[in-house]
């Protein structure tokens, strides 16, 4: 059930309102919240359920033995175990075909390989984000972020709660238990504030992504050899614009979704193509991910506390593995390196006291041209991201010196390029102002403006309904 | 003076936010009743659209007379007109398709499928003047199918080839033959597929009125079709009652439909190969898609300058059954085990595709064959 469907439209209106009928009564609301959360779930395939359950039950018991053991050495057992059970899930149904087909291919190198042909499973739509979240369970547990003892149902809707199930943001245990222990409270819901996140959603997504996705990035990409530098390097861009929107699109949608249902998720995008440099942008991309890799295995590996090479080197192996929970393919495993490689030169560059180049560094014209050239580095980062294959991104990449006519910018694709990526530049007070000028109007007629809203936004998209792109991680 | 909580948009109490919603739904309904009624014409047979077909039938009925209706069909027409949107509307100003060779199927071009016109119902299959019911469907589809020769064309110009189908063309297949055929001076192929679409529902979507728009003024000396993936499902009849995949009607059904996009094809192009659905990862599915074959194979072979090809020698294994890893070329020619197959198991990987296309290239243009062996 994707986001910017009827049926999902049919199904929050029924969950918003029975979720709110029952506000008053805790205990009923939860239970009603956890099983529609695992409807939405099995609508995709309900096979895979006991999957997302057994997963859930068992990092909430082990979390629970985590609380309850008397000793560090104990706890840090139970922790282990719970972290080897979850990572084994995911690895089995992600990273079985991919570590076999290395194995098979190096053997290659030295003989002819066994003709075997294995099947690994279908991959459970949202694994690699429940599995974040029950690690989250477990790791919040022994660091006793948890005041209460964890409540299994709450647990359970914790990892399961669906604006968040498939594609995050990926919530804090920290964070989000607390919240279901607090009775529902309308007086807290901005609502105007939601609507318009999931309004922004809906125009990032079907308007921005969709468009420049079908007329723009898939083509080049299937094809690259039969379009010229100008094109390959817009349908770059394209796709940097086309990965924003569809991301924070589908994340805008998750954070109104839950908030007009009374829960407050995280901010999981700030305008990231603004970042002066990869620290700058990775606290601005897909936030929920990089600071849950940064507490749970950056700091876990040391951090910045072993010296220098030794922070390099954690930098590297936590940003090649957040490039690898991406996907089960090595142009993934490039990706995390490359921005790897770029935190670490960041690293070092930062550390030079130069005063010269201090002051260098505060002027306008240096800001700007960082910014420049970190987008493009990033940019290098998304023909691997995109890219199905390496003869597919370096023919991209070698496109880039093909002198040719440009012929997919036209003036919708350059519109909506422009809106996805100078949208980043636009003043948050806007947004604010919007907000406040909506609180005028009555509560029906913003609602009623809510759907004309979404009624012209469909309108104006593509045909069709593509998936999210996170959706496959 | 108004409250703190109207002034910064949040919400007074729980009425507040039935009246917003209330507000949502009310307007949602009055502009978009048609759109949400073709929606539920188009959902997959099941218990959500026994109820959603006749419940938005009857409100877009009744709000049909205010004609707020007509400002969304104008929007769309006029989107479609300046390219805005890639919206079927476009189709309605679309050349007509050239004339074919044998009699046109007698099934009225309907507009888009945004564009409200269809029934709930899904129309009758199309007339044809093919031999339908004389020969029965085969039992099976052959193991080894060999590649036509090719018609010739004129010399001077290139051979153009479209690319028609649903996924089962564009994701993989396609890709890997634009690629191998983009610096190729004597082929020019042309993209007409879409995915997620298919034969067997055309309130879905409709080849026989979109492939048209799909092509332009072109006339391909040959097209290339893979489809059928998405086409082993049910239907609704003209008396609403369900037919089941695989049953008789539904088999005699999906041949008039197979036969009326054969006929369309063979109207606007010299030569047909269609590429047989690969074996499948699901055993069920796998048995449906050999059903699908079946009957491709049965109606394709009734025409004279089309061919249906059987690509599990390639991409299957021994016993033509699913195979999910093979060796394929890497690079500098040495050999690599690749997954041939997407994750679902349906769709090819590019690696898979190359499979295939390492018999296509050749065989569409001997000069340009691809020049690293294929080994399994």
């Amino acid at each position: 059930m994707l986001f910017p469907t009827v049926e999902y439209g049919l199904f929050f209106l029924v969950v918003l309102a029975v979720a709110w009928a029952l506000a008053g009564r805790v205990g009923l609301h939860k239970n009603f919240l956890l099983l529609a959360s695992y409807c939405f779930y099995g609508f995709w395939n309900w096979h895979y359920l006991p999957l997302l359950i057994g997963i859930s039950l068992v990092s909430a018991l082990i979390a629970r033995r985590v609380q309850a053991a008397g000793t560090t050495a104990a706890r840090k057992r139970w922790l282990a175990l719970g972290v080897v059970l979850c990572l084994a899930t995911l690895a089995y149904y992600k990273y079985t075909e991919f570590a076999l087909l290395a194995v098979l291919n190096l053997w290659s190198y030295f003989g002819n390989p066994p003709d075997i042909d294995v099947q690994s499973p279908l991959l459970p739509l949202g694994i690699s984000f429940f599995v974040f979240h029950a690690i989250s369970l477990l790791a919040d547990a022994y660091r006793n972020k948890l005041r209460a003892r964890i409540d299994l149902r709450d647990a359970l809707l914790y990892i399961a709660f669906f604006p968040q199930l498939i594609a995050g943001p990926i919530l804090r245990a920290s964070n989000f238990l607390p919240q279901l222990a607090r009775p529902r409270n309308p007086r807290t819901i901005r609502a105007n504030t939601a609507c318009l996140l999931i309004v922004a959603g809906l125009f990032k997504k079907i308007i921005i992504a969709n468009t420049l996705a079908t007329r723009l990035v898939e083509p080049v990409f299937a094809d690259p050899a039969s379009y010229a530098g100008g094109d390959t390097l817009l349908a770059i861009y394209g796709y940097a614009a086309q990965i924003y929107c569809d991301f924070s699109g589908y994340t805008d949608i998750a954070i109104g979704c839950a908030m007009l249902l009374g829960y407050r998720f995280p901010r999981n995008f700030n305008a990231p193509y603004t970042a002066t440099d990869p620290q700058d942008f990775w606290h601005r991309w897909h936030i929920s991910l990089s600071t849950w890799l940064r507490d749970y295995l950056y700091i876990p590996l040391g951090g910045s506390r072993g010296g220098t090479i030794r922070t390099l080197v954690n930098i590297m192996v936590t940003m090649v593995l957040g490039g690898l929970w991406h996907g089960a393919n090595w142009t993934f495993v490039v990706w995390g390196a490359l921005h790897g490689v770029l935190l670490a030169g960041h690293r070092l560059w930062s550390a030079l006291r130069w005063q010269r180049l201090a002051a260098v560094r505060q002027t306008v014209a240096w800001r700007w041209l960082s910014r420049l050239w970190l987008f493009h580095a990033v940019c290098l980062g998304w023909v691997f991201f995109r890219a199905p294959s390496f003869d597919i991104a370096f023919a991209m990449l070698a496109n880039l010196a093909h002198a040719g006519p440009l012929t997919l910018a036209s003036v919708p694709v350059l519109l909506v390029l422009i809106a996805g990526l100078g949208g980043q530049y636009l003043p948050r007070r806007w947004g604010f102002s919007l907000e406040f000028a909506l609180a005028r109007a009555p509560i029906v007629l913003r609602g009623a403006a809510l759907a004309c809203a979404m009624f012209v936004i469909q309108l104006l998209g593509p045909t069709g309904v593509a998936p999210f792109i996170y959706f496959q991680f | 003076m108004k409250r703190p909580a109207r002034i910064t948009g949040f919400l007074a109490s729980t009425r507040d936010l039935a009246l917003g919603a209330a507000g949502f739904v009310a307007a949602i309904v009055l502009i978009d009743s048609g759109g949400l009624s073709q929606w539920a014409e188009r959902l997959d047979l099941g218990p959500l659209r026994t109820i959603a077909v006749p419940v938005t039938e009857t409100v877009d009925r009744g709000l049909r007379p205010l004609g707020i209706d007509r400002v969304r069909l104008t929007a769309l027409a006029e989107l479609g007109r300046v390219s805005w949107s890639d919206n079927p509307a476009a189709l309605v100003a679309a050349a007509p398709p050239p004339a074919p060779a044998k009699p046109p199927p007698a099934k009225p071009v309907k507009l888009a499928a945004n564009v409200k016109a269809a029934p709930a119902p899904i129309p009758p299959a199309p007339k044809s003047a093919a031999p339908l019911l004389l020969s029965p469907v085969v039992a099976a589809v052959p193991s080894s199918t060999a590649l036509p020769p090719l018609l010739p064309v004129p010399p001077g110009r290139p051979r153009v080839v479209a690319l028609v189908g649903d996924s089962m063309m564009a994701v993989g297949l396609s890709d890997v033959l634009l690629r191998q055929t983009a610096d190729n001076a004597g082929l020019q192929v042309i993209k007409a597929f879409r995915s997620g679409t298919g034969l067997a529902r055309p309130d879905v979507f409709d080849w026989n009125a979109e492939y048209p728009a799909m092509i332009g003024n072109a006339r391909p000396d040959l097209v290339i079709v893979a489809i059928g993936a998405n086409d082993a499902q049910g239907y609704i009849d003209a008396k609403g009652k369900v037919v089941s995949f695989g049953s008789d009607p539904w088999i005699a059904n999906y041949r008039t439909r197979i036969t009326a996009f054969m006929d369309m094809l063979e109207g606007s192009a010299r030569q047909v190969i269609w590429v047989g659905l690969p074996p499948m990862r699901a055993a069920l599915y796998d048995a449906h898609v050999a059903t699908i074959n079946r009957i491709a194979y049965t109606v394709v072979s009734t025409y004279p300058n089309a061919a249906w090809w059987n690509p599990a020698p390639y991409i299957g294994n021994k016993d033509g059954g699913f195979r999910n890893l093979g060796q394929v070329a890497g690079y500098h020619g040495r050999p690599k085990i690749a997954q041939l197959r997407e994750p679902d198991g349906i769709h090819l990987t590019d690696d898979g595709a190359l499979l295939l296309t390492d018999v296509l290239i050749p065989w569409l243009s001997p000069a340009a064959a691809h020049p690293l062996p294929v080994t399994h």
